[in-house]
């Protein structure tokens, strides 16, 4: 459902040329869980936001269930994005001065759901990330591993067939990395398509699939099919 | 001066805001130097020498409705009757007022009319002998009216046959500075100038001349009468309650109207230019503020955004002082740009004003006032937010936001 | 999505109090001083009867001899000689005409309880009330015939005939005037004429007057001027006939001439007649001509409102672009720092006109409440206007189209100051802000 050709991305300032994806090939399948790792400066972050349609590609194809994304105007982008895309951040990037009710109320809105549909999903969100007694209270008054959740709740309210985290546990100890590291499993089994940046390759290997991309170019392929399991308990051991 | 080179550079990055603020600067200064150049005009005007004593001068109508009063007679009673209240320094029936906008003015000549001649204009005041005493002017050359030189007239019938005037109307009409004694004409009758009074402001301050006044000791006896008098310091609203009572007691076919002091005529008469001034002094008081709390703003804003790069520049050892240096520097330089830009502004719209608003062109040192004052103003009002910036604790650069 | 949009900018404005006072304030003071101004223009600018703003004309006409010039701009004079007003009252062609002097009397009631007192008249032709739409509550204008052989009838104000009977119908009975009696024929209902389009020499505002008298009464009762009076040569007035026989000008002179056709007719009667007089002996200059000015144009060439206003008009625009100029920059600032949240939300699906639209109901509601601030600005300005200054009661006032003028003149205002900001805020690249906060 999601197809990478040939992908490029290249930034321009006035000195260099920089190359942040090259021939960027890659296929997506429905209900995929995919780990994409590689150094810092390797283009992860470029590939997720390109998946994301945050921003536009230099050269190559992509198509997002089946609708080329290059000829979407901007405008076009924004309603695909806030139908079919949901988005963790490392950084959570909640809205400070919003409750979390209305954090997660946010792409809801744009998307012009109803008031009652509206807060049947968001309470039911919240819910499933823990959270649901909380929905008035502001991120401030929030653990980091329960900002995450939250936006991860968020991210959930839309119904997305794709959820794009980058680094999701990357501002969290060990404990809620963990936490938030089932949630996401468990929302892949309900059926969402997850792709993940991490640099962690502990959680990297927790995916069904993971990918490695090293100066923009995808050089590595593995299949951790069904292993979940199976490395949890050598990690513990 | 070293340091202007990254001010400008950071100034290109956040090129809007710069400019947006250039712009305010120079529009402040180009309104501001022309207001206050108004603003001075109109104050130098309001506040210019009249020759009278308007706070001890009143006014009032004075209109005889009954046909069987002899006016002629009644005048007498009159001017008796006023003269006679305590607190009245002197008065007179008069054809118009000084100072109060509205009045007579004629041309006179060196010769009678129809010849062709030099010829100069003037208000003229026409009153019996008690005329120059009651305006408080001096007499400066020659000799003052007497009873014997005053003519009563009814339609004009007999005519005065001397005048007085001022320096400024004789100097005009007699360029050689022989005119005491000569003899001018209005119309085709002769008017033997015989005194030469100190300066005195006609009825209108926006004439053409307004010091070009000429007396003459003729009374018409007319129903309609102005009567102007002048009471001793601080006695005049005394006087001026009386004066109705006191006149219709003594014929009630009248009506006394419009008892006005003199200075409150010509505050009537100027009220426009007062305004004026009034609302540009408003308007600039309020732009100075405005475009103050602009620059704060701004600077404020800029102290926040540079917070983290404040705080690497003082753990890489610059003082507060230098800090507080950087950000006058860059108010500085947008000051400057600003007042360049707006000197030319400024010298183009005094150029719009005076072509299509009749007003008198822009004196280049309002510029340079405006372009001081509102300098200073920048620097105070960046001062503050410089004083925060220099506040931040170098250990910033270091903390994890 | 509108109202959520309020409740965002109403939050956003709310975390950046003094920020968000600031460009209140701004908006607020540019607004109010702009409209204290503009008030004033406007109110001076009114022209009280735009629907018959071409068919009613002022008659000028250039009697000087070639020598002496006049010091208006088309050097004519405003006024009209006793002759000319005379002549002209011959002409056939307008629809209605009325020769004006302004007058005056001493006025001595009935009642013995009220004081004589002096009262402003106007000597005019019984076109006067039809021509100007003058309404009456009682009787009407006096009778054509009066015009020609005058006869000692007035017509009295609202104001002035409570003054006089208390109130009432009060046609037939007579008032005294200079100890002449002049029966009341009618009293007209509350009226206001301004800017005073009839008469513009002794100010445009407050002058309209209670007493209408025939102008055919200037010879008979020998109504004198209390206007203006003026001359271009020394000319000996002994007796009253003198000044009706002389060249000075001193009489108001208005046609209404319903067509285009008409307007023509009397230019050309005008031409005409001056050719006529020129051979009588008068109106020795080569370009002597006659012109008539319609309302605006008349206000206008009368410079009802003074440059002093435009000036200050013009400046307070200068002032209000520099408010904007301000909020701006601050808006720019204040919108730039907000790009992550616009980051996020870009992320999470609004479109670029989505979140251009969020920022435009922001400035909106700051136009919106500066306006209202404004106003009140702008009220307390005008209120300082009329206790300072007496000429301006008249004029420092606001009417309907300034009330609704302050908010709309506000809030489009903002919208231009606020696009910028907002249109580069709405193009930011959402990604920049997502890595890290």
């Amino acid at each position: 459902m999601l197809n990478m050709t040939n992908i490029s991305k290249v930034y321009r300032s006035e000195m260099v040329q920089t190359h942040a994806l090259r021939d960027f090939n890659l296929q997506v399948n429905e209900g995929e869980f995919i780990a994409v790792t590689g150094p810092s400066g390797s283009g992860k972050t470029t590939f997720l936001n390109i998946a994301g349609m945050l921003e536009t590609y230099t050269g190559g194809t992509y198509e997002l269930d089946g609708i080329n994304v290059g000829k979407l105007t901007d405008n076009g982008r924004a309603e695909l994005r806030n139908q079919k895309i949901g988005f963790i951040f490392q950084g959570f990037n909640l809205i400070p001065d919003l409750n979390l009710y209305e954090n997660v109320e946010v792409p809801l809105r744009y998307r012009g759901i109803k008031t009652a549909e509206r807060k049947r999903r968001i309470e039911r969100c919240l819910e499933q990330v823990g959270l649901g007694a909380r929905a008035k209270h502001v991120p401030a008054q929030l653990s980091g591993g329960q900002q995450q959740r939250v936006a991860i709740a968020r991210a959930l309210a839309g119904e997305p067939r794709f959820l794009l985290a980058d680094e999701p546990t990357g501002n969290l100890d060990s404990l809620m990395a963990r936490q938030v590291m089932e949630l996401l499993e468990s929302i892949n089994k309900d059926g969402a398509t997850i792709i993940m940046v991490t640099h962690d390759p502990e959680l990297a290997r927790r995916a069904q699939r993971n990918i490695q991309v090293v100066d923009g170019q995808i050089c590595d392929f593995k299949l951790y099919q069904g292993g979940a399991e199976q490395q949890r308990a050598t990690a513990g051991a | 001066m070293s340091e202007l080179r990254p001010i400008f550079n950071a100034l290109m990055r956040g090129k809007t805001g710069a400019l947006l603020l250039i712009m305010q600067v120079a529009v402040t200064l180009a309104i501001v130097s022309n207001a206050a150049f108004i603003i001075n005009d109109r104050l130098t005007y309001l506040h210019q020498e009249t020759g009278l004593q308007d706070q001890n001068l009143f006014r009032f109508n004075l209109y005889t409705f009954g046909k069987q009063v002899d006016i002629r007679q009644q005048q007498e009673v009159d001017e008796t009757l006023l003269r006679n209240i305590p607190g009245v320094a002197d008065a007179v029936v008069i054809n118009q007022v000084p100072l109060s906008g509205s009045g007579d003015s004629t041309s006179f000549n060196l010769k009678p009319s129809p010849q062709q001649s030099q010829s100069e204009r003037a208000a003229f005041f026409m009153a019996d002998e008690h005329l120059l005493n009651t305006l408080g002017v001096k007499l400066e050359e020659g000799r003052n009216f007497t009873a014997a030189d005053v003519v009563y007239s009814q339609y004009y019938d007999k005519n005065a046959a001397v005048a007085l005037v001022t320096r400024q109307f004789i100097d005009g009409l007699f360029p050689a500075g022989d005119g005491l004694g000569q003899t001018m004409y209005l119309g085709d009758i002769p008017l033997k100038i015989i005194g030469i009074v100190a300066p005195m402001k006609g009825p209108w301050l926006k004439d053409e001349k307004p010091d070009n006044v000429v007396l003459i000791p003729q009374v018409e006896g007319v129903a309609f009468k102005r009567v102007l008098v002048r009471t001793e310091a601080g006695r005049r609203d005394e006087v001026m309650q009386q004066v109705a009572s006191v006149l219709l007691a003594s014929e009630s076919e009248r009506v006394v109207s419009n008892i006005k002091g003199v200075d409150e005529l010509l505050a009537t008469y100027n009220s426009q230019d007062k305004l004026m001034s009034n609302m540009l002094l408003v308007l600039i008081c309020v732009l100075l503020l405005v475009t103050a709390l602009g620059i704060s703003g701004l600077a404020l804003f800029n102290v926040g955004r540079r917070t983290r790069q404040i705080g690497t520049r003082r753990a890489l050892g610059a003082k507060k002082s230098d800090i507080l240096r950087y950000f006058l520097l860059e108010n500085s330089l947008v000051s400057i740009s600003g007042m360049i830009l707006g000197s030319i502004l400024a010298l183009a719209m005094s150029d719009v004003l005076m072509r299509h608003y009749s007003l008198p062109r822009l004196d280049n040192w309002f510029i340079l006032y405006s372009l001081c004052g509102i300098y200073l103003m920048g620097m105070l009002a960046v001062y503050w937010p410089a004083l925060r910036a220099a506040q931040i604790a170098p250990s910033i650069a270091t903390r994890n936001v | 999505m509108f109202i959520h949009y309020i409740d965002l900018a109403w939050r956003s404005l709310k975390r950046t109090p003094i920020v968000s006072l600031l460009m209140l304030l701004a908006i607020a003071i540019g607004i109010g001083i702009t409209m204290t101004s503009l008030s004033v223009y406007h109110m001076m600018s009114v022209n009280p009867m735009q629907h018959k703003d071409e068919q009613i004309f002022a008659v000028q006409l250039r009697t000087m001899d070639q020598d002496a010039s006049w010091w208006t701009v088309d050097n004519l004079p405003h006024q009209l000689t006793y002759q000319d007003a005379m002549n002209l009252r011959q002409s056939p062609v307008p629809f209605r005409q009325t020769a004006m002097l302004k007058t005056g009397f001493g006025v001595k009631p009935d009642n013995a309880n009220i004081a004589p007192f002096m009262e402003v008249a106007r000597a005019a032709d019984s076109d006067f009330f039809a021509m100007f739409e003058v309404p009456f509550a009682h009787g009407g204008p006096w009778d054509k015939r009066i015009d020609l052989q005058g006869e000692t009838v007035a017509v009295i104000g609202a104001e002035m005939n409570r003054k006089l009977f208390g109130g009432g119908n009060n046609v037939g009975k007579d008032i005294v005037l200079d100890s002449v009696a002049y029966r009341v024929v009618g009293i007209l209902a509350d009226w206001k004429l301004e800017p005073q389009i009839y008469d513009l020499n002794n100010g445009a505002w407050g002058n309209n007057e209670q007493l209408f008298i025939p102008f055919s009464l200037l010879p008979i009762e020998e109504l004198k001027s209390w206007g203006n009076n003026n001359g271009w040569k020394y000319e000996e007035q002994k007796t009253y006939q003198d000044k009706l026989n002389s060249e000075v000008v001193w009489l108001q002179y208005r046609v209404e001439l319903t067509d285009k056709q008409m307007q023509q007719d009397y230019r050309d009667y005008l031409a005409g007649y001056i050719k006529q007089q020129q051979q009588l002996g008068r109106f020795n200059r080569d370009d002597a001509q006659g012109d008539i000015k319609y309302i605006s144009q008349w206000l206008d060439y009368r410079e009802v409102v003074s440059d002093d206003n435009k000036v200050l008009v013009g400046l307070s625009f200068m002032f209000l672009a520099v408010c904007l100029a301000n909020i701006l920059s601050l808006l720019l600032a204040k919108f730039l720092k907000r790009a992550p949240e616009i980051g996020v939300r870009r992320a999470l699906g609004a479109s670029k006109t989505q979140v251009f639209m969020q920022h435009l109901v922001e400035v909106g509601m700051l136009g919106l409440a500066g306006g209202v601030l404004g106003l009140a600005i702008a009220q307390l300005g005008l209120h300082l206007l009329r206790s300072g200054f007496s000429r301006y009661e008249q004029v420092a006032q606001m009417d309907l189209t300034m009330w609704l003028a302050a908010p709309t003149i506000s809030i489009l205002a903002c919208l231009l100051a606020g696009c910028y900001p907002a249109w580069k805020v709405c193009r930011t690249t959402p990604a920049l802000y997502l890595k890290t906060q």
